[in-house]
C-alpha cells in the first residue's frame, strides 16, 4: 500500500534498521509495517546490511590500500618462470618418448616447442659462417620482462664457456647470461634479456675466446 | 574474456590491471600484513595461470573466479602463519568463518569509499560514532528529518555499491 504516509514512513526505515529511532516513532513505524508488505520487504533488504556494517572499520573508509608498484612485475616474472618450467617438462617428455640420439632429440625439441603461449611472434636466429663443426642457433621469445632466449650449441668441447649478449637498435648492449656447453646432456640453456625483442638488432655469443654475431629479424649474419 | 582467459601473459597483465587492486584490498584486510597480502595476490595470479584453461565465463566472471582463488590462498597463508612457532593466534576464534567476515568487512569498506561523501558522512556520524540525530543536524545545519532521510538513502546507496562489488545476502 503506497501512500504519502508510506513514503514518509519509508524514509524512517534506515534509522529503524540501525536502531536509531525513538520509541514513539518506532512504535508508529511498526504499526505501519504491519499493513505494508512493500515497506517490510525494503526493511528486510536494509536490515541485511547491519551485520556487514558492524564488521567494517570506519578508519579504513577514506584510504584504499594499494599494492606496491613492483608487484605487477613480480607477478609477470613468476608466471614467466612457470611457463619456462612447463616448457622444460614438455621437452623432458619429448626426450623420454624419443630415447634416441641427441641430434634426433634436438629436432624433437624444436617440434614440441612451437605453438606455445609466447606473446607475439617468436624468432629463430641462426649463426652462419661458423668455424669447424660449430653450430649455433637460438629461439627468441618476447615476453613481459623482455626476451627469453633458448640457445642451441653443438660442435665445441664439453664445458666450453658461452656468453650471450643482445644489442638494441639504439646500440645498447645487454648481457643475457652465460652457460657451459655440455656434450650429450640433451638439454639446452634458457637465458633472459631485459631487451625487448622488437628493439633487438643483433645477438652476440662468445664461445670460448671467439665471438660470433647474428642479425635478429633477418637471416644474414652481422659482419661486425 | 573467453575460456582459458589467462593462458597468455598479456591476459594476465589485463586481469592484473583490472582486479589486482581489489584483490590486494581484500588480502590486506584478511591478512593484515602488506607483504603477505602481496604474496597472496601473486599466488592468486599464479594459480589462475596454471588453471587458466578451467576458467569458464559462463559459470562466473573472471573477477569472481579470482576472488575464489584468493580466498583459498588467504586460508592457506593464514594456516601457514598460524603454524609458525611464536605467532600469536589473537582473535582467531572470534568468528565462525573469519575469511567470510574479512570479505564482508572489506566489501563494506570498499562500498563506503564508492558512495558519495554526504552518504558516507551521515552513516559515520550516526551509526559508527553513535551521535544523536539532533547533534548531527545542528552540525550540518539541516533538519533532523533530513538526517533521517539521508540515513535511509545512504543505506540504499551502500546496498547498490555492495552489490556492484559482488556482495550477496
Amino acid at each position: 500500500m503506497k501512500t504519502d504516509n508510506c513514503r514518509e514512513r519509508r524514509e524512517s526505515l534506515g534509522a529503524y534498521a540501525l536502531e536509531q529511532l525513538g520509541d514513539e516513532e518506532r512504535i508508529a513505524l511498526e504499526a505501519h509495517l504491519e499493513g505494508c508488505p512493500d515497506c517490510r520487504a525494503e526493511l528486510e533488504q536494509l536490515s541485511q546490511l547491519v551485520r556487514p556494517m558492524s564488521l567494517a572499520d570506519p578508519a579504513r573508509f577514506d584510504i584504499a590500500p594499494s599494492p606496491s608498484p613492483t608487484l605487477a612485475a613480480r607477478v609477470a616474472a613468476v608466471i614467466a618462470a612457470e611457463r619456462r618450467k612447463e616448457r622444460r617438462r614438455r621437452v623432458g617428455f619429448g626426450f623420454a618418448l624419443g630415447g634416441a640420439a641427441a641430434a634426433v632429440a634436438t629436432v624433437l625439441v624444436l617440434l614440441v616447442l612451437p605453438g606455445d603461449e609466447a606473446e607475439g611472434p617468436e624468432q629463430h636466429v641462426t649463426f652462419a659462417d661458423l668455424p669447424g663443426k660449430l653450430q649455433v642457433s637460438a629461439k627468441l621469445i618476447p615476453n613481459a620482462f623482455g626476451t627469453e632466449i633458448h640457445m642451441y650449441v653443438k660442435g665445441v668441447s664439453s664445458g666450453t664457456l658461452c656468453t650471450v649478449f643482445m644489442r638494441g637498435r639504439n646500440g645498447e648492449r645487454l648481457s643475457a647470461g652465460t652457460f657451459r656447453y655440455r656434450w650429450g646432456d640433451g638439454s639446452y640453456p634458457i637465458l633472459s634479456s631485459a631487451l625487448d625483442l622488437s628493439k633487438t638488432k643483433t645477438m652476440e655469443i662468445e664461445v670460448g675466446k671467439h665471438s660470433f654475431f647474428a642479425r635478429v629479424g633477418g637471416p644474414e649474419p652481422d659482419p661486425t | 574474456m573467453s575460456a582459458g582467459a589467462l593462458s597468455k601473459e598479456r591476459d594476465v597483465r589485463e586481469a592484473y590491471s583490472a582486479h589486482a587492486g581489489e584483490l590486494y584490498g581484500f588480502a590486506m584486510r584478511s591478512l593484515g600484513d602488506a607483504g603477505l597480502a602481496e604474496e597472496a595476490v601473486q599466488e592468486t595470479f599464479l594459480r589462475a595461470w596454471r588453471a587458466g584453461n578451467r576458467f569458464d565465463p559462463q559459470i562466473g566472471s573472471l573477477r569472481t573466479w579470482l576472488f575464489a582463488i584468493l580466498r583459498n590462498v588467504v586460508i592457506d597463508l593464514g594456516r601457514a602463519r598460524a603454524a609458525r612457532p611464536g605467532v600469536a593466534k589473537e582473535g582467531a576464534e572470534q568468528s565462525v568463518d573469519p575469511i567470510e567476515d574479512s570479505l564482508l568487512a572489506w566489501q563494506v569498506e570498499e562500498a563506503m569509499r564508492r558512495i558519495g561523501d554526504q552518504h558516507r558522512r551521515i552513516l559515520v556520524e550516526t551509526h559508527y560514532r553513535g551521535r544523536p540525530y539532533a547533534e548531527v543536524a545542528t552540525e550540518l545545519e539541516i533538519p533532523v528529518g533530513t538526517v533521517k532521510s539521508r540515513v535511509y538513502y545512504a543505506l540504499k546507496a551502500l546496498r547498490v555499491a555492495l552489490e556492484e562489488i559482488g556482495y550477496e545476502d
